[in-house]
């Protein structure tokens, strides 16, 4: 393919060329980004400050004028509704566009050394659908009687009209919820089928970037388990617009032999993969930066890309764990278990690697090197603290209190979003021709990192101290009595987590208008993408480039004058 | 005040073990007041203490590295790839002392808690049998009647949100609720068991001291869901006694000096089951 005059609506808007279509999914991902940590910071408000109404920073003169409860006041409808979008934007809005959409897109053709994706209109396609359903879920803020409001598990029957939320709000949240797994689904067929058959020659599957493994078990994982709650979404869909009840029983069911349960295993059996779907990308991403700013291989690359094989293996297997007090048969109980606790050979395996990989190297602490170096500390943690929930005992205690909401912030939330940022300033010269400022980038590492590790810990302190979930007002039970004043401290770090990121959208934008032009290869990094010249052209190699080299060929003695040797270069 | 948390926890952090702070946490659970509520502190302490100390390793190891290993002027990295057959058994000898030392004794003592105690029902005749049925947003009970049987003329029903059990004695709950999903959550008691449309769920607990105790709906079931709140008193035997022959009495049941001002959600006019005998 070769540099064509095309028009501004095919470069830029209906373009089938990756890093293109990777950039969009990056702006959308950011977008989303704000808006659900804005929801964020809504619901510290309300839950230190209950009842009382938003301040003009929180838009208190824009937001809920027509609330029940009082002008500009959060009340318990807004906040159900609030908690329920929240979690959704996060994990399917802002987390997997930016690690598998924009990552995925703009880093798989580079990385493997290919032209483009192996269907580059499915790839359009992809963003597209995600982008109409980005418009669904929009709208749903548009009805009068608001958003869905089930939790962003939305267990039926209170998802379904028997539920007794009022409006069509999950019915939006279904239709934008299947979109979006349709979006991903195109997404996960194209980058497989790409990885499988355009690599570069020389490009074995050991020689791929751990990133691009990351990506590739992700979509390993969507292409097996969205399918299975896209199936369970078109159910539900069915229960709310179609008047069937596969997902009602008991004393509201009019219509015999529906199973609320069903809904749960399906929505877990897709859920707990979900997990890996958005760490994975993240677990490559830090592993190559570890090695690029410790100028040295990654150690035990092929111990650390097996084990990541064996958690995609196990993450199917272990859904169990969410449903221990469901009133699940012993024995089932116990297998769930075992197998949730198999999972932390590889990761101890992982963290092992990682350790290796920072052993007798020249560590350079660069702004992506501070955020991968905290992957470490907060899935550190985020992993650990699984433990409590895979033991059913437990479990038994912890289960639906703020302790699982900790956890999963820590992992799903802190180490993704952690292993996103280092991506992003690592990459951000390739994909914008700029530097972003490191200044800002180290404030912003600070004011991120600090910050969410008080408000997520003590989360889990609240947990462990029987605060249970998705409550509105903790103050109606006498004994969270003692666990009420954290929640000042929690909100007022909130706030500054939020500022944080404001300095970060701050920086990205300036950098790309006003940064710091960037050499080829800032970093001196040594996988295919830094081989090219920025603007990279519809097309990106010149010729398709031969592979000699591993992808962390670093400080190898038999190269003189630098450290780093690309991955198309002879020895 | 928040900063007064934030020191205690500090201290807490520093001096512990033995003393009142518990393992990592500066804000202790609810006081236990069950007979087995001690398996699962004991299993959470356990944890602490294990996540404590690989988690410390890692985080010391990294800073020293970081320290030791910083690039500087004179200093080069080793090209070392770590991919030899000393280092994967080094890597996978690891991943099993991890696996042993943390999985196979949690889950040692999450089985034998299990079989000993939460999944081990008590049967004979002294054991007290409790109807659940949650609906949006408040709790139903339902006790035997001199009968013995559920789901009769002489079910005892206290008022809507109040449940009474006496002290030093088993109880048995079989639980279903009305319209959604929600769960039965006693953090005095470290149990909780959902109640799922469609099917009966069952747990048991037992108190070991008289007082006061709140029941909590862990599982979101609509707007209300957080002041969904039970009243669970743990009486003497006599007291409990007492307190059935009130119920047995005509008309209202009387209402307990505690619990919440809210009106009645409307109790369905009927409800309850035959006991189910093996689940
Ligand atoms: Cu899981
Ligand atoms: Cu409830």
């Amino acid at each position: 393919m070769s540099n064509h005059e095309q028009s501004f609506m095919s470069k830029y808007i209906f373009s089938t060329d990756h890093k293109v279509i990777g950039k969009q999914f990056l702006w959308l991902g950011i977008f989303f980004l704000m808006f659900g940590g804005f929801m964020a910071m809504l619901i510290r408000w309300s839950l230190s400050h209950n009842m009382q109404p938003l301040p003009w920073w929180l838009l208190g003169d824009i937001l809920y004028q027509n609330s029940p409860v009082g002008v500009g006041i959060i009340g318990p409808d807004a906040y159900n509704q609030l908690f329920t979008m929240h979690g959704t934007i996060m994990i399917f809005w802002a987390i997997t566009p930016i690690l598998t959409g924009a990552f995925g897109n703009f880093l798989i053709p580079l990385q493997i050394g290919t032209e483009d994706m192996a269907f580059p209109k499915l790839n359009m396609l992809s963003f597209w659908t995600m982008f109409l359903a980005s418009i669904v879920l929009l709208a749903s803020y548009l009805l009068p009687t608001g958003t869905a409001a089930g939790g962003w598990t939305s267990y039926p029957p209170l998802s379904t009209p028997v539920g007794g939320i009022p409006g069509y709000g999950q019915v939006y949240w279904t239709l934008a919820l299947t979109l979006a797994g349709t979006a991903t689904l195109m997404g996960a067929v194209n980058y497989i089928t790409t990885i499988v058959r355009f690599r570069a020659p020389g490009m074995g599957y050991f020689k791929m970037p751990l990133s691009i493994w990351g990506l590739f078990l992700t979509s390993i994982l969507n292409a097996l388990f969205v399918p299975i709650i896209a199936a369970g979404l078109i159910v539900l869909l069915l229960d709310l617009v179609a008047g069937t009840q596969f997902l009602v029983a008991g004393q509201k069911a009019t219509i015999p032999g529906g199973d609320p349960l069903l809904y749960q295993h399906i929505f877990w059996i897709f859920g707990h993969p979900e997990v890996y779907i958005l760490i994975l990308p993240g677990w490559g991403v830090v592993s190559d930066l570890l090695s690029v700013f410790s100028r040295k291989p990654a150690f035990g690359y092929k111990m650390t890309a097996l084990s990541m094989c064996t958690i995609t293996a196990l993450s199917g297997l272990v859904w169990g764990h969410h449903m221990y007090t469901t009133g699940m048969s012993p024995l089932l109980g116990k297998a769930f278990m075992f197998l949730t606790l198999l999972i932390s050979i590889p990761s101890s395996i992982f963290f092992l690697n990682w350790l290796g990989t920072l052993w007798k190297g020249a560590i350079k602490l660069e702004v992506p090197m501070l955020f991968a170096l905290s992957v470490m500390w907060v899935f550190g943690l985020g992993g650990l603290t699984g433990l409590y929930n895979a033991t059913i005992t437990a479990d038994i205690y912890l289960h639906d209190t703020y302790f699982v909401v900790g956890h999963f912030h820590y992992t799903m939330a802190a180490s993704v979003l952690f292993g996103g940022f280092a991506g992003i300033y690592f990459w951000f010269p390739k994909m914008f021709g700029k530097r972003m400022n490191k200044k800002l980038g180290i404030i912003h590492f600070w004011m991120s990192f600090i910050p969410l590790n008080i408000v997520f810990f003590n989360m889990m302190v609240m947990g462990y101290a029987g605060h249970h979930r998705r409550i509105f007002d903790p103050s109606v039970f006498e004994f969270l009595k003692p666990v009420l004043q954290l929640n000042d401290l929690m909100t007022t770090f909130a706030f500054l987590l939020g500022i944080g990121q404001l300095i970060f959208a701050i920086n990205f934008v300036f950098s790309i208008i006003k940064g710091k032009k960037a050499e080829k290869n800032p970093w001196g990094a040594s996988t295919l993408e830094w081989t090219v010249d920025y603007p990279i052209p519809h097309g990106n190699f010149e010729s398709i480039p031969t592979v000699y080299n591993g992808p962390h060929e670093y400080s190898n003695p038999k190269v003189k004058n630098r450290d780093w040797i690309s991955q198309s270069e002879k020895i | 005040m928040s900063f007064q948390n934030t020191w205690r926890w500090f201290k807490c952090t520093t001096k512990k073990i033995g003393g009142k702070c518990w393992g990592i946490w500066f804000l202790d659970p609810p006081k236990d007041i069950s007979l087995d509520g001690y398996r699962i502190d004991n299993v959470i302490q356990y944890t602490d203490g294990v996540i404590l100390f690989y988690f410390s390793i890692v985080v010391l190891l990294m800073i020293y590295f970081l320290i030791r290993y910083r690039s500087r002027s004179g200093h080069k990295a080793e090209y070392i790839h770590g991919n030899s057959k000393k280092y994967v058994i080094f890597s996978l000898v690891m991943g099993m002392l991890v696996f042993l030392t943390v999985d196979v004794v949690i889950e040692g003592m999450a089985f034998k808690d299990l079989k000993e105690a939460f999944w081990n029902f008590p049967k004979g005749p002294n054991v007290v049998r409790v109807e659940v049925m949650p609906q949006q947003f408040a709790w139903n009970f339902r006790y035997a009647g001199a009968d013995g049987e559920f789901g009769n003329e002489d079910d005892l029903i206290p008022a809507q949100n109040q449940m009474h059990i006496p002290v030093n004695t088993p109880v048995v709950i079989q639980i279903a609720p009305y319209d959604v999903i929600h769960s039965f959550f006693i953090p005095n008691f470290r149990v909780k068991v959902d109640a799922t449309p469609g099917m009966i769920n069952t747990m048991w607990f037992q108190a070991t001291e008289t007082g006061n105790f709140e029941i909590a709906c862990a599982e979101l079931c609509g707007n209300s869901h957080y002041r969904m709140r039970g009243f669970l008193t743990v009486d003497s035997p006599a007291d409990y006694q007492k307190w059935l022959n009130s119920l047995e009495e005509e008309g209202e049941p009387e209402e307990d000096d505690w619990g919440d001002e809210d009106e009645d959600e409307g109790i369905p006019t009927y409800w309850g089951w035959a006991w189910k005998e093996s689940i």
